[in-house]
């Protein structure tokens, strides 16, 4: 009985063992498929670095970075964040509206306009500036 | 329960983040590139005018009710105390006035309104995770605020220590909390004290209680949490210490209240000195004694006020402990009492600091000197708080300190167990006195090498004077707010009987 529900149970990470498997084989196959029918050529060492974008990983720990790098990663985590709450929002919307909508309308509304406050105040202060 | 109906319970806090708004934009729009005089003027208007608007929508417009049974709840006596807290933030706000060590005014009075909001949140949630969140609220805008002197090194480290003593509390708090909720199933406080019986007592609950004391132990700075308290207080802008030792603390004292005697009331225990028994009551009184102790004790040698006040501040939380260990009705009105004109005293008592920095660059006791003639209004109005601190008669601290005592003795009753701690209270009060003196003496005794009298703004003497006279009237007629908090608690009753 145990062991029954316990498949039962399983059965349900089928689609997610699927998933993986075609995305090893997706990605595998890639791979081989570029090794295999590829054109060897030639292999200098900076290939094997950070490409387009990234830091390079060996050097001194007290390079100089802008601190707007920081400023904006925050802005961004913040606003990331704050869209988060639209998602359980969204899956509730159309059973709330029809039982409460003031409430789930005015909510994020609400919370909508104090967002744009805070947009609008960032805007102001010139945290997006790059330049500056 | 529609929007309309939770606006209008929230009628408050709303008004408070309009203003908060209000104050970034104006300071961000028409404000911008101004002298910083007339943005500091015009924030701390709007900031008063907030305050003042919420006060006045509770007192005219006055509204009960839960929300989803207990994650928001307001009543008489949460708003009463949202009433003095929002008082406190606009006196704050005006004695902000007198400093001016940013040049980012709409962010530093928006703080204080954030932190503000913060409080009432605090007051008015009985559930665990809003109560987290309402905590971490407060403490995050109160970290920015204690290291907004950005120039200045001692600021800096101030909030770096509040931020890390203050994150590591928080950990404690919510492990605390997880405990809690793994025990109970349950969040809302009433819930958890119901299913707390049920079941035996578990060794994981007192695990539980220690770190859910930790975590408030530290915001209302009980030793031996206390380490933050005297640096946050020398190193923080003044008016942003003022808010730490007048708002932050009530806040903190109603939330400990109810945490224990609502969310905890069947684990109490017994602090009795030869009838110790497990619970919440004798870690607390453990609390209080090690902080009458060592706050009195250390207070002995200090020779800067604010951080003389802030040892002051770790022993007034050693006697505000008293309210809650009697775990009575009276104890809490007693609690809110002695908070509440702790909050006036203290938020007086900064605001002369504030000044006396201002002029002479030092919060030394010797930058005290020849004070009584140098600015007699700012001298009687120290006289008066560090006296009502110490508790002396007829100040309203003395009143505070007898409501305590006679709180926790009925509480106790019959056999007068914890009769010790009333003894050690007393005691140490009257050790008190000396450190309080000290300053007077140098206020009123001591002459200055120059005695040019002191410029001061008339917004603050008139927030300083009203202060003073808060502590006077209320320890003329202590009734005068007494009887509004127990009226308050006994409209609270359902969820308050105790």
């Amino acid at each position: 009985m145990v062991v029954a529900m316990g498949l039962e149970q399983m059965d349900q990470y089928a689609p997610v063992l699927m998933m993986a498997l075609v995305a090893i084989a997706a990605s595998g196959g890639m791979l081989a498929a570029s090794v295999i029918a590829g054109k060897r050529g030639h292999r200098p060492a900076i290939k094997d670095t950070a490409y387009e974008c990234g830091m390079i990983p060996i050097g001194s720990n007290s390079a100089r970075f802008a601190v707007k790098f920081y400023l904006v990663a925050m802005l961004f985590i913040l606003f990331d964040i704050e869209t988060v709450f639209l998602y359980p929002w969204a899956v509730v919307y159309k059973d709330m509206l029809t039982t409460n909508a003031s409430l789930i309308l005015g909510g994020m509304i609400s919370f909508m306009a104090i967002l744009a406050v805070g947009f609008a105040y960032i805007l102001k202060k010139g945290a997006l500036n790059w330049r500056e | 329960m529609n929007y309309g109906e939770l606006l209008k319970l929230l009628a408050p806090e709303s008004i408070l983040a309009l203003t908060l708004l209000l104050v970034l934009g104006a300071d961000a729009t028409f404000l911008s590139g101004r002298a910083p005089g007339l943005r500091r003027a015009v924030a701390a208007s709007l900031t008063v005018a907030g305050c003042m608007g919420a006060i006045y929508w509770i007192f005219f417009f006055p509204i009960h009710g839960h929300l989803f049974s207990g994650v928001l709840v307001v009543d008489p006596l949460t708003q009463v105390t949202k009433q003095v807290l929002l008082l406190l933030t606009a006196a704050t706000a005006l004695l902000t006035l007198e400093t001016a060590f940013t040049p980012h005014v709409g962010e530093y009075f928006g703080l204080q309104l954030l932190a503000t909001l913060g409080f009432l949140f605090m007051v008015s949630s009985e559930d665990i995770l809003t109560i987290f969140v309402a905590l971490e609220l407060a403490s995050l805008s109160l970290y920015m605020l204690a290291s907004f002197a950005k120039g200045n090194l001692a600021s800096a480290e101030a909030g770096l220590k509040y931020f890390l003593y203050g994150g590591l509390a928080s950990a404690f708090l919510l492990f605390g909390f997880s405990l809690l909720y793994g025990l109970t199933g349950e969040t809302l406080l009433a819930k958890i004290a119901a299913k707390i019986t049920t079941t035996p007592r578990d060794p994981l609950l007192v695990v539980a209680i220690s770190m859910v004391l930790t975590g408030l132990g530290f915001k209302i700075a009980a030793v031996p949490f206390q380490l933050w308290a005297p640096d946050v207080y020398e190193g923080a802008p003044t008016p942003s210490a003022a808010l730490i030792a007048s708002g932050s603390k009530l806040a903190s004292f109603f939330l400990l209240e109810k945490m224990m005697t609502i969310g905890l009331s069947s684990a109490v225990g017994s602090g009795a000195f030869h009838a110790l028994a497990a619970g919440w009551v004798p870690m607390l009184a453990m609390l209080a004694g090690l902080s009458l102790i060592v706050g009195n004790l250390t207070a002995l040698a200090q020779t800067s006020v604010k951080r003389l006040l802030a040892y002051s501040a770790i022993a007034h939380a050693g006697y505000a402990l008293l309210g809650v260990i009697a775990n009575s009705s009276q104890g809490f009105v007693a609690l809110l009492f002695y908070v509440m004109t702790y909050g006036f005293t203290v938020l007086g008592a900064f605001g002369v600091v504030a000044v006396v920095e201002r002029q002479t660059g030092s919060d030394r006791l010797e930058a005290f000197a020849g004070l009584s003639r140098r600015s007699p209004v700012l001298a009687g109005v120290l006289f008066v708080c560090l006296l009502s601190l110490a508790g002396i008669p007829p100040l309203a601290g003395f009143f505070g300190k007898f409501y305590l005592f006679a709180a926790i003795l009925r509480a106790g009753a019959p056999s007068l167990g914890i009769l010790w701690l009333v003894i050690l209270a007393i005691a140490l009060s009257a050790v008190s006195l000396f450190y309080y003196l000290q300053v007077l003496k140098q206020a009123f005794v001591r002459e200055a090498p120059l005695e040019l009298p002191f410029s001061v703004k008339p917004s603050t003497q008139l927030v300083l004077i009203l202060l003073a006279l808060c502590v006077i009237l209320f320890g003329c007629a202590p009734d005068l707010l007494v009887s509004k908090l127990l009226l308050a608690l006994k409209a609270a009753a359902p969820g308050l009987v105790f």
